[in-house]
């Protein structure tokens, strides 16, 4: 699904990543660890197309096409989802008209019918429920005001609602109680699927027994130095990451 | 007297303008136009036009027009104005030409110069001390304006829709539109007034409304100047209110090269609330200078100034913000906001409070900001499938809404939402 080739970027002439490559096929969740710093956030913001960071060499393939000159938006309507490290406030975008307008873009692009007011209605109830959100809270603007946690949860909520094909989380343990936790955990395995692929950057293993992945990457200086199984995550934790620093 | 003002005072002469079957009105414009050759055309060094330099406009030579009613044909209107259910009324070249039988009474302010409601109002300035040429000029020339009543205790149901239209016979004239609006005790209305011109001619609009909102009566007021791009506009609205009344003000500037916009609500009764709203939208190279001025003289009222700008090209705005609470005016409540959004970058905004606080049991407050479009709010929003015009609308959509939210009046956001769409779809960062 998704073939990262010697992927070098730069941002403000400061290079980031440094030859990174990543095979990820349908129905895997892979996950990302690393220290601070090392490029974790940069390569989610790669993939979703964020116009700061300039590709210097490499490429990114998904489903059988380069997608780095693609506008975020294509990317998304191509199936592409980040739930943001940092979700950030958009006063005077209610969150109902923007998860609307969010859908109908989304379902344009694929050919699907957009749907009728109340099919949205409910389907966006339904959603909210699952991940114990208020009602009230589609009439608030986007993230304004929300705590860490809720914006968080808002990321997963967006995820339910636009059914994304390869999906990347950015740290959306941080900032979680245990409850949270588990309610994101279980909106991320309710997608999961034969055709779906994700990708979990974490600094915590715990995240990772509630959602258990293939793969376990660690990410220093802009590259990848080690990958291995969910064994590797644990690994991690006791040791930390200065053996693999070298 | 500089060349500008000179030629200004020989056309009140030629038109014989300070004789008049009154004693008082001949005298009201004398006083005026012996004003307007003392002040002479501001200048930068004025501090209130600091950021406005006049000296190409008064370079040109607009020449006083005489009225021509005959040629007055119904301009043509966005399907989102003729389509309002409402009371209209045409100015054409800024002289009234209509006469509909409405639930209020609207007649050229020189046919009713004996009616005392029109004296009164003009000379009831509560507090004038800064004399201001284009204020004076439009009162040495008062006459073929709108004088409109509402009687005691009606409500009026329907917005009241003024048209000002301008054809190509108003080029390189000077048109003087003075009006006064009054609202007796106990009314309410809506009025909406759109100005529109045939092609873009350059002319020279001094419009002044003086409007008198009478105990507990509550008008909203919407203005969208949409005039020729190549005008230059200045506009004042001096608004009395008297004890528990409620005013709103909403101004929508897309037209003009050049456009001064005072407004000045002076809070003279006890319990009253002005809302003073304004969204400037300028391309190419407009000018946008809203000069406002809420003037507290009674105790408990409250006001709030909000204004934005969006700025593209290489326009410029300018908002200068002045609250002065005298010192009978005791808990009052005045606040104040400025934002505006650059589109571009050789976009220009300055902004300036002045507050003038005379009575100690008072709550002020003021902020500007200048900022643009945040990228990375717009990155959120593309990143889940918006498109590049559709999440900036959404934003630009945000960024304005602020400015309709006291308005109660469904059909005055309607045309406030149509009116915005539209200049947005011509600008320059959408194409
Ligand atoms: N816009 C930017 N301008 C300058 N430097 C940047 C920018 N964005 C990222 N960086 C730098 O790039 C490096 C990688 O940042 P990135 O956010 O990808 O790290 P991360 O692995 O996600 O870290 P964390 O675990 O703290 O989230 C950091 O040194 C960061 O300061
Ligand atoms: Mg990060």
């Amino acid at each position: 699904m998704l073939d990262i080739i010697n992927l070098h970027a730069e941002v403000e002439g400061k290079k980031i990543l440094q030859g990174l490559n990543l095979k990820i096929n349908k129905g895997e969740i892979h996950s990302i660890m690393g220290p601070n710093g090392s490029g974790k956030s940069t390569l989610a913001s790669i993939l979703a197309g964020k116009e700061d960071y300039e590709v210097t060499d490499g490429d990114i393939i998904y489903n059988g096409e380069s997608i780095l000159e693609l506008a975020p938006d294509e990317r998304a309507q191509q199936g592409i989802f980040l739930a943001f490290q940092y979700p950030i406030e958009i006063p005077g975008v209610s969150n109902g008209y923007f998860l609307k307008e969010a859908l109908n873009s989304i379902n344009e692009a694929r050919g699907k019918p957009v749907l009728k007011p109340v099919e949205f209605g409910k389907l966006i109830k339904e959603k909210i429920k699952k991940l114990k959100m208020d009602d009230s809270f589609l009439k608030r603007s986007l993230n304004e005001g929300f705590s860490g946690g809720e914006k968080k949860r808002n990321e997963i909520l967006q995820m339910a609602i636009l059914d994304p094909i390869f999906s990347v989380l950015d740290e959306t343990d941080s900032g979680l109680d245990i409850d949270a936790l588990q309610i994101v955990a279980d909106g991320v395995n309710s997608l999961r699927g034969p055709e779906k692929a994700f990708l979990v950057i974490t600094h915590y293993q715990r995240l990772l027994d509630y959602i258990v992945p293939d793969f376990v990457h660690v990410l220093v200086n802009g590259k990848i130095v080690k990958s291995g199984d969910k064994g590797l995550a644990l690994e991690l934790e006791s040791k930390g990451y200065s053996w693999l620093e070298g | 007297m500089d060349k500008f003002a000179a030629r200004l005072v020989k056309s009140f002469n030629d038109k014989d303008l300070g004789t008049h079957d009154l004693d008082w009105v001949a005298k009201y414009r004398s006083d005026a136009i012996n004003l307007v050759g003392n002040l002479g055309i501001p200048k930068l060094s004025d501090e209130d036009w600091r950021f406005t330099n006049l000296k190409d406009f008064a370079s040109k030579d607009f020449s006083t027009f005489s009225g021509n009613e005959a040629t007055f044909k119904k301009p043509k209107l966005p399907d989102h104005i003729s389509s309002i259910d409402g009371f209209f009324i045409y100015t054409h070249n800024g002289i009234l030409v209509s006469d509909s039988d409405y639930p209020f009474s609207f007649s050229k302010i020189k046919d009713s110069f004996d009616t005392p409601e029109i004296k009164e109002t003009l000379y009831s300035q509560v507090s004038d001390k800064n004399k201001d040429f284009f204020y004076e000029l439009s009162s040495a020339f008062i006459e073929d304006g709108i004088f409109l009543k509402v009687d005691k205790d009606i409500k009026i149901d329907k917005p009241i829709v003024i048209i000002n239209s301008f054809d190509s016979e108003a080029n390189l004239k000077f048109i003087n539109s003075r009006n006064i609006f009054y609202f007796e005790d106990s009314s309410s209305a809506e009025i909406i007034e759109y100005s529109v011109s045939n092609s873009d001619n350059e002319y020279f609009w001094n419009k002044t409304t003086n409007v008198y909102v009478g105990n507990n009566s509550k008008v909203e007021h919407l203005l969208i100047e949409n005039g020729s791009k190549s005008s230059f506009i200045f506009s004042n609205l001096k608004i009395i209110q008297e004890r528990d009344s409620h005013f709103t003000t909403n101004s929508i500037l897309c037209g003009g090269s050049l456009i001064r916009n005072n407004v000045h609500p002076m809070l003279n009764g006890e319990g009253c609330y002005s809302n003073i709203l304004g969204l400037y939208l300028s391309i190419k190279e407009q000018l946008m200078d809203n000069y406002m001025f809420v003037e507290h003289l009674k105790e408990n009222c409250g006001s709030r100034q909000l204004y934005k700008g969006l700025l593209d090209d290489s326009s410029r705005g300018v908002f200068h913000g002045r609250i002065l609470v005298h010192e009978e005016a005791q808990q009052t409540n005045a606040y104040q906001t400025n934002r505006n959004l650059l589109l571009s970058d050789s976009a220009q905004v300055d902004t300036k409070p002045q507050l003038e606080i005379y009575a100690d049991d008072v709550k002020c407050s003021h902020g500007a900001t200048i900022g643009q479009i945040d990228k990375d709010a717009l990155m959120y929003l593309q990143a889940r499938g918006i498109n590049k015009k559709k999440a900036l609308a959404m934003l630009i959509r945000a960024f304005t809404d602020e400015v309709v939210e006291p308005i109660d009046s469904e059909k005055i956001l309607d045309v406030f939402h149509n009116v915005v769409n539209d200049w947005f779809s011509r600008s320059k960062i959408m194409n």
